[in-house]
């Protein structure tokens, strides 16, 4: 431990109780971010106590890595220091499920599935599906800004937040919007957190809009051989007046993990669709979607039923995780990109990894313009720096269309051959003043965010 | 305030003809559709963000505040140049520059009329969503300013949730391009704080929006009540039976009464409250639904329920609910339009405690609400001519605001805080709150020239602590 930090675990201590708080290294270093390891550990089992942590933190100027369900505590940059790790797990509460007016207040640390079972109980849902939802967190979902293929109908994090409470880097709690669904009193301060990674503060509950759970589900999805086949079906999609929640492009390797779990034989490009409303539009569109299916010639076709759409989505959303063997490292990329842009992005990806003849898998929020490349590297793979450059390049295709290329997850070493976040912008010096505004000692997550902040 | 050397630049900048600093032409840009007046030291005509960018550079170098102005709609202040300074015309950037179907975007500019972008949409089978009732006279940057919503917010958010990406021109002159047509652009969303922000960061001079297409079917129906209750009873039952309608409004008797008188939409007169729902999307349940909805409201007392025959039927019940602030106006020479937001379950003692209000100080005060998000706006009527009459209208508005925070609202939905709110935001937010809210105003504003006086309590202090 840095000797600056000493009479800082006494005071977490004094705060949180011996129990929760980690000195022994063998437990500090399951909290490693980016191969480094913090010194201490601290598990606050309120947002008073996350506040208290923060202000001792302060004090004792030791930097602060927020942690949540840890499921994208790849995405960023290695912290620049890294001496706390303020665990979340223990702030899991409900505070307040109001069914009758569509919201719900629920603590930070609260897992995303967890919170989804107990809105089902009053046939309500969050329309939010990152990938890892098991394991996810709330305040790891708003501070990553995570989304999942439902963004096609429902939008992202910032489309269904009406309110939060943040925990700021000298200990301040504020909150910022409320529980009503139009609401102008001041900045949107909720928009400045969603997204921030943790730079600004710790996020510590949220208030979200909800939606009633839609009278049936269902999912359909088809096999292409060619891609500009599966291509054509989401562009009349677009141009329709049909409402699917999902439009997954997946590309072959994609196919052949995802076959079971959707019911598909055959091998080629697939698209999966999820269909939810009443039982009437629910019907149309699968029939609608059939007949796409068809008309393209589609090599194969599935239907699944309202019991089986659940784990196939789950399926579709973490299929990385499927892709066989061990790999010493795993890379996995978002790209964004013109909504008209995302199959060529899609095929781009692809192409990548069977150049260098990668384990991979690329699927597409088709009519989000968003694409996600996971590409596994090890011994018998080309060097590191091979696939660095063929993303930098993906990321130049990627900006040249008015969109970027995001690592969200790869070893030190490699984010040392490549920047995390792509170019900052334009505005970048109104990012760079409200960092120093909201955090001037650089305490909190120092370093992950782009442009270094 | 603003020097013959500024005055000078501003010429240079944009010609003679597009500066105004006459006493007699400054008169034209004092006001908006609040209660309060303030007349600019000048006036200027821009057309490019070119243009912008150096006039604001200009106000820059002379520490002269400056304020955008759009349709001039504005119900609480936020277009009055409170601290004088320069005012941008912005309504002659009023083109629309892409509409790009394959990316489902348009790219507009900030002087546009809300209801031109829509016009321009829909033949192409497009719609553009936010849609707030003065859509015929209010800009998309003044939507940007305000995060304006409208009747269809219930279902498909305010303006926040479909502008994507903006140039700003910041206080300092600079130009910035942030978010864009792609989703998810790295760093903080910029974007999102910016909308909402009433022109305290600076002026936006280019939009990206999200079109969607025109929905397959949409069903307009009318219920009438004879209790305000029993109305808002319904709205809950429609939400608590799963369904979530486009629109879900409300008018009480006064309202509907000066809407019949000025435009005679067929409204009923002798009833206590209509509901306007409209359902839309794919035409399939459509019709199931309404008859759901049919059932409820006749559950909940509906003594009729109508169901729009034909586009026409529609078009004059939305006409009526559009031009009910302007009917209204009819009644007397004044109105404050009180813009409080509260939990929609909580809308019917809300709305008993209003009319207590209107009792206690003698005022009359329709109402009009988007029922569905709690949004409620009592329009409290009075005379401006009358300097007591004007006080007491004033406390009655804070009461109604102190109200919709006491039951968990909020004190502005839609029309934002402007001059008018500036006490009440200590109802919503500590100390802690505004000091954060400061910070960010700081981070794009650090000198405090934008839109000066507006919002926060003391900004100045904050910003010259910097």
């Amino acid at each position: 431990m840095r000797p600056e930090l000493g009479g800082l675990r006494e005071r977490l201590e004094a705060a949180l109780g011996g129990a929760n708080v980690g000195v022994d290294p063998a437990e500090t270093a399951r909290y490693a971010v980016d191969g480094v390891s913090p010194a201490l550990t601290a598990r606050p089992g309120s947002q008073e106590e996350v506040s208290s942590v923060m202000a001792a933190c302060a004090q004792a100027g030791a930097a602060v890595v927020p942690w949540g369900g840890g499921t994208a505590i790849g995405l960023g940059n290695p912290p620049s220091r890294a001496d706390v790790a303020v665990i979340l797990d223990r702030v899991d509460r409900i505070v307040e499920f109001d069914a009758a007016n569509l919201n719900v207040t629920v603590e930070a640390g609260m897992r995303l599935a967890d919170l989804q079972v107990a809105l089902g109980k009053e046939r309500q849902f969050l329309p939010l599906d990152p990938p890892a939802d098991a394991k996810a967190t709330v305040g790891g979902l708003l501070a990553a800004n995570s989304s999942g293929p439902w963004r096609l109908l429902y939008g992202t994090a910032r489309d269904w937040l009406l309110g939060m409470r943040v925990v700021l880097p000298d200990g301040e709690r504020i909150r910022c919007g409320g529980k009503v669904i139009k609401n102008v009193s001041g900045y949107d301060m909720n928009k400045l957190f969603i997204g921030s990674l943790g730079t600004l503060g710790i996020i510590t509950e949220a208030t979200f809009k909800l939606l009633p759970l839609p009278a049936a589900r269902a999912s359909v999805a088809g096999v292409f051989a060619e891609l500009s086949q599966a291509a054509g079906v989401v562009a009349r999609v677009l141009d329709s007046v049909l409402l699917p929640e999902a439009l997954e492009l997946l590309d072959p390797d994609a196919v052949t993990l995802l076959g079971p779990a959707l019911g598909l034989d055959g091998t080629g490009y697939g698209l999966a669709v999820s269909l939810a409303g009443s039982r009437e539009t629910v019907e149309r569109q699968v029939r609608d979607f059939l007949e796409l299916f068809r008309g393209v010639q589609a090599r194969a076709t599935a239907a699944l039923p309202d019991q089986r759409v659940a784990p196939a989505w789950q399926a579709i959303r973490n299929v990385f995780d499927l892709l066989p063997g061990v790999p010493s490292a795993r890379i996995t990329c978002k790209i964004a990109a013109l909504i008209g842009r995302t199959v060529d992005m899609l095929a781009a990806a692809e192409a990548l990894g069977r150049r260098h003849k990668l384990r991979a898998a690329v699927t597409a929020h088709a009519g989000s313009g968003i694409v996600r490349a996971c590409y596994l590297v090890g011994p018998e793979t080309p060097p590191a720096e091979v696939l660095a450059s063929g993303l930098e390049g993906l990321r130049r295709e990627a900006e040249a269309a008015e969109g970027s290329l995001v690592l969200q997850e790869a070893p030190p070493a490699f984010k040392k051959l490549m920047d995390v976040w792509g170019k900052a912008g334009e505005a970048f010096e109104v990012m760079r003043r409200l960092k120093a505004d909201f955090d001037p000692r650089g305490l909190s997550n120092p370093g992950r965010f782009l442009g270094g902040i | 305030m603003v020097s013959q050397p500024l005055l000078k630049e501003l010429r240079q900048i944009l010609g003679k003809a597009n500066v105004l600093d006459s006493a007699v032409d400054l008169q034209h840009y004092k006001y908006d559709a609040y209660l309060e007046e303030r007349r600019p030291d000048a006036v200027v005509f821009v057309h490019t963000t070119e243009e912008v960018a150096g006039v604001v550079r200009a106000c820059d170098k002379y520490g002269v505040p400056f304020v955008p102005r759009g349709g001039g709609t504005n119900l609480t202040g936020g277009t009055i140049p409170s601290k004088g300074g320069v005012v941008l015309e912005m309504v002659r950037m009023n083109r629309i520059l892409e509409v790009d179907r394959a990316n489902l975007r348009a790219r507009v500019q900030p002087g546009l009329f809300n209801l031109d972008l829509g016009t321009h949409l829909a033949p192409l089978g497009y719609q553009y969503l936010p849609d707030p009732a003065s859509q015929k006279a209010a800009t998309l940057g003044g939507n940007v300013a305000e995060n304006s919503g409208g009747p269809h917010c219930f279902k498909y958010g305010v303006t926040t949730n479909h502008v994507l990406g903006l140039t700003l021109v910041l206080p300092d002159g600079t130009v910035a391009r942030i978010g864009g047509k792609a989703p998810d652009a790295s760093g903080y969303d910029l974007t999102g704080v910016f909308v909402g922000s009433e022109g305290t960061l600076g002026i936006c001079t280019e939009i990206v929006v999200r079109i969607m297409r025109l929905p397959e079917g949409v069903k307009t129906l009318l219920a009438i009540y004879d209790s305000i209750e029993a109305g808002s009873e319904t709205v809950s039952a429609i939400v608590a039976a799963g369904m979530v309608p486009a629109t879900l409004e409300m008018m009480d008797q006064p309202v509907l009464k000066a809407v019949e008188e000025f435009m005679h939409c067929g409204y009923p007169l002798d009833c206590a409250t209509v509901l306007i729902i409209e359902l839309d999307g794919l035409k399939d349940d459509l019709e199931i639904q309404a008859r759901a909805i049919e059932d409820l409201c006749r559950a909940h007392g509906a003594r009729e329920v109508r169901v729009a025959k034909n586009d026409a039927e529609r078009a004059a019940l939305w006409a009526g609910r559009r031009g009910a602030f302007g009917a209204v106006a009819r009644i007397t020479p004044s109105y404050l339009v009180c813009d409080g937001t509260v939990p929609r379950t909580a809308l019917p003692q809300v709305l008993r405690k209003v009319a207590e209000v209107s009792q206690r100080y003698q005022l009359q005060i329709p109402n009009v609400f988007h029922a569905g998000d709690g949004n409620l706006h009592p329009l409290i009527l009075f005379d401006w001519r009358d300097a007591d009459q004007k006080a007491r209208v004033m406390k009655a508005g804070m009461e109604i605001l102190e109200l919709c925070v006491a039951v968990g609202g909020t004190i502005s939905g839609e029309h934002g805080v402007g001059l008018e709110k500036i006490d009440a935001m200590r109802l919503v937010h500590g100390e802690a709150e505004i000091r954060a809210q400061l910070r960010v105003k700081r981070a794009f504003d650090p000198k405090d020239l934008a839109n000066p006086g507006k919002m926060f309590p003391r900004p100045e202090e904050v910003c010259r602590a910097a």
